[in-house]
């Protein structure tokens, strides 16, 4: 008990205040102001026990330390005499662990609650994790066979990093740039297929799915064998098979397991001049067995995603499932509109489409130049390809989250067709066959809130496209023209103000009984 | 027959001895069966510490009553048989107070205090009944 002291910390050196400190000579006593710790005892159960008293003689001049050990007595008749359990008053050393004694302590001391009869805790844990197999919650990172799956990504600049984990059910689509240069484009490990294939997530193997040729001025395409892992290799100048993008696609099942993972892959090809490359990376999670089709809503459309559409197949009604099919697993299929690009020339914008965003009202349009040498009926129909796109949907879903079996919850889309034309021309072009072109498609969406006033939700009631013509007038040889076309969507708030309900007035329920009037009626 | 000391041989102080023994004990047995659940709730008392200690007191209640019968019998029947076997018993009795004074597991200031007005009680009942033998066999 003499020698045990809380208060000294430091280590050969006087601790302020702690009397029992050995370090602390007769001059360091005299600075104390009071003990920290007056007194160290043994356990106070013991009915006589060494107790070590330190206190300040303040008195004296200068102060000095006073030190006794003495010996305290419990007077209580329950005070401890003796013990013969030698654990009994003080915390036991554990074991150390040797080859022999690892397994009954690995037994008792392995689990997350330590216990003396660790048998009796076994049979609270689950036993269904008979099969244990990896379970994923959300955001957690996707574990590979070393470490987790990265999806590079620019951390502070738009250099990639490639610490970044993918975290299990969040879709992210990033970009960054890689330096690269051709002499070493052969040693840069981040754009060889090879890096992002070979980890396999833990008993999975990462598949490639599809490789897309990127070519010099931008054009893609297909390769049919994907199977081959192509990896970058100098060739005339060029280094090609470099990695421009992965697109990871990872399916899971309901109960957190990863059971496939397939990657698709951009490949293009640097120059010698290339600094930098911007590769673009994404991952998406699909739960097994169902078709992922992103919901714009739910169940009212939300302000900003993209308008869904679809098509009814021939033969409608049939007698089961009704299906509508190319529902926008790519959103290009839905709703679109034209997009209006740099260069004005409605031909050269080559199919540009942009979704339809609910609440988001657009407008767009490109210029088209003819000449007096251009027929009537190819430029009408060019003209409509233009403005519908190639995939123009007939119906408009009703909600944000309508299913495609339900036949009610989907609006069909109204075609009208005007024609912008004065009374003036209209009876000057009746004597003559006139070409009348489309120049102009609004899509109107009407829509209203639905539900509670609280949390209404968006629901599309009225699709209506009106298409409106125009008038070719017949062009002098040599002279070109240019004719406007313009594409629109607006979208209308057709929602009827909410009407108070009031309760029924209260009724004076008053009945005389039936004998009130007795000796008179 | 008028009773006096030579003709009646059964000892009376014995007697009485045994008589307060008895109470006592039951006063020692309660309370030592007190302080041992109290031991257990305040103090870290593991199993394989406590049956030792409540087996030996189950066994120290047995031995005692079949002491004090004996004992009880023999002299007041005046026979030394009897009275032999309660001195065996009490060698029994003697073994476990001891063991309740010192090999316990936590021994408290109470559990001496009785254990050895346990002990002094059996060692003058002892000297009284081999007294009493010694009267008997004569």
């Amino acid at each position: 008990v003499a020698r045990l002291c809380v208060c000294d910390l430091l280590v050969a050196e006087c601790d302020t205040n702690c009397c029992c400190d050995p370090d602390c000579t007769a001059a360091d006593f005299s600075l104390f102001t009071t003990c920290s710790v007056p007194i160290v005892t043994g356990d106070s159960h013991l009915c006589s026990q060494k107790a070590a008293v330190y206190s300040l003689d303040v008195d004296a001049n200068p102060p000095e330390r006073i030190f006794e050990l003495t010996d305290q007595v419990n007077p209580s008749v329950f005070c401890i005499h003796s013990t013969n359990y030698k654990q009994a008053l003080s915390f036991s050393f554990p074991e150390m662990p040797t080859s022999d004694n690892f397994d009954q302590l690995l037994k008792r001391f392995g689990s997350a609650a330590f216990s003396a009869e660790p048998d009796s805790w076994n049979t609270d844990t689950n036993p269904s994790d008979a099969n244990e197999t990896y379970r994923y919650e959300y955001g957690v990172p996707v574990l590979t066979a070393d470490a987790f799956l990265r999806l590079p990504s620019p951390v502070v600049s738009s250099w990639c990093s490639d610490a970044n984990p993918a975290g299990f059910l969040v879709n992210q689509a990033t970009k960054c740039t890689r330096s690269i240069s051709l002499e070493k484009c052969g040693n840069i490990e981040a754009v060889s297929m090879l890096f992002y294939v070979n980890s396999s997530i833990l008993a999975v193997n990462i598949t490639v799915q599809s490789v897309v040729v990127q070519s010099q001025n931008g054009t893609r395409t297909l390769l049919n064998g994907s199977d081959v892992l192509r990896l970058p290799v100098i060739l005339d100048e060029l280094c090609i098979n470099i990695v421009l993008g992965v697109s990871y696609h990872i399916t899971y099942t309901d109960a957190g397991e990863i059971i496939e993972a397939a990657a698709s892959f951009v490949l293009g090809a640097i120059n010698k001049e290339a600094l930098s490359i911007q590769q673009s990376f994404e991952i998406s999670f699909t739960q097994v067995n169902t078709q992922p089709v992103p919901l714009s809503g739910n169940p009212g459309y939300v302000v900003g995603l993209p308008v869904r559409a679809g098509f009814r197949p021939q033969g409608y009604p049939f007698p089961a499932d009704i299906l509508f099919a190319a529902l926008n697993t790519n959103k290009y299929n839905q709703l679109t509109i034209l997009q209006s690009t740099s260069s004005q020339d409605c031909l050269a914008a080559q199919g540009a489409r942009t979704p339809v965003l609910f609440g988001y009202n657009m407008i767009s349009g490109c210029t088209l130049r003819i000449t007096e040498a251009v027929q009537c009926q190819p430029l009408t129909q060019t003209l409509l390809d233009l403005l519908k796109g190639q995939n123009f949907p007939e119906y408009v879903a009703s909600f944000g989250n309508s299913q495609a079996q339900d036949v009610l919850d989907w609006v069909p889309i109204i075609h009208i067709y005007t024609s912008e034309q004065s009374d003036n021309d209209r009876i000057y072009n009746t004597l003559q066959s006139s070409c009348q072109i489309p120049v102009s498609l609004e899509i109107e969406v009407k829509w209203t809130k639905y539900g509670s006033l609280v949390n209404p939700q968006a629901r599309i009631v009225n699709v209506t496209a009106t298409i409106a013509t125009t008038t070719l007038k017949q062009l002098p040889s040599g002279r070109e023209r240019t004719i406007p076309v313009t594409s629109s969507v607006v979208f209308t708030d057709i929602s009827s103000p909410a009407e108070p309900g009031y309760k029924a007035w209260p009724t004076i329920n008053a009945k005389l009984p039936f004998d009130f009037f007795f000796p008179f009626v | 027959e008028a009773l006096n000391n030579s003709s009646q041989l059964s000892s009376v102080p014995l007697q009485m001895l045994f008589y307060v023994n008895g109470i006592y004990y039951i006063f020692y047995f309660l309370a030592t069966l007190a302080m041992i659940i109290y031991k257990s709730q305040v103090f870290s008392y593991p199993d394989d510490f406590l049956a030792p200690d409540l087996t030996s007191l189950f066994i120290m209640s047995v031995l005692e009553v079949l002491r004090l019968y004996l004992g009880s019998k023999g002299n007041l029947t005046e026979e030394e048989a009897p009275l032999g076997l309660s001195l065996v018993t009490t060698v029994g009795s003697v073994i476990l107070s001891v063991y309740f004074l010192v090999w316990q597991t936590y021994v408290l200031k109470a559990d001496v205090i009785l254990n050895a007005v346990l002990l002094f009680a059996y060692a003058l009942e002892s000297v009284l009944k081999v007294t009493a033998i010694a009267a008997f066999v004569r």
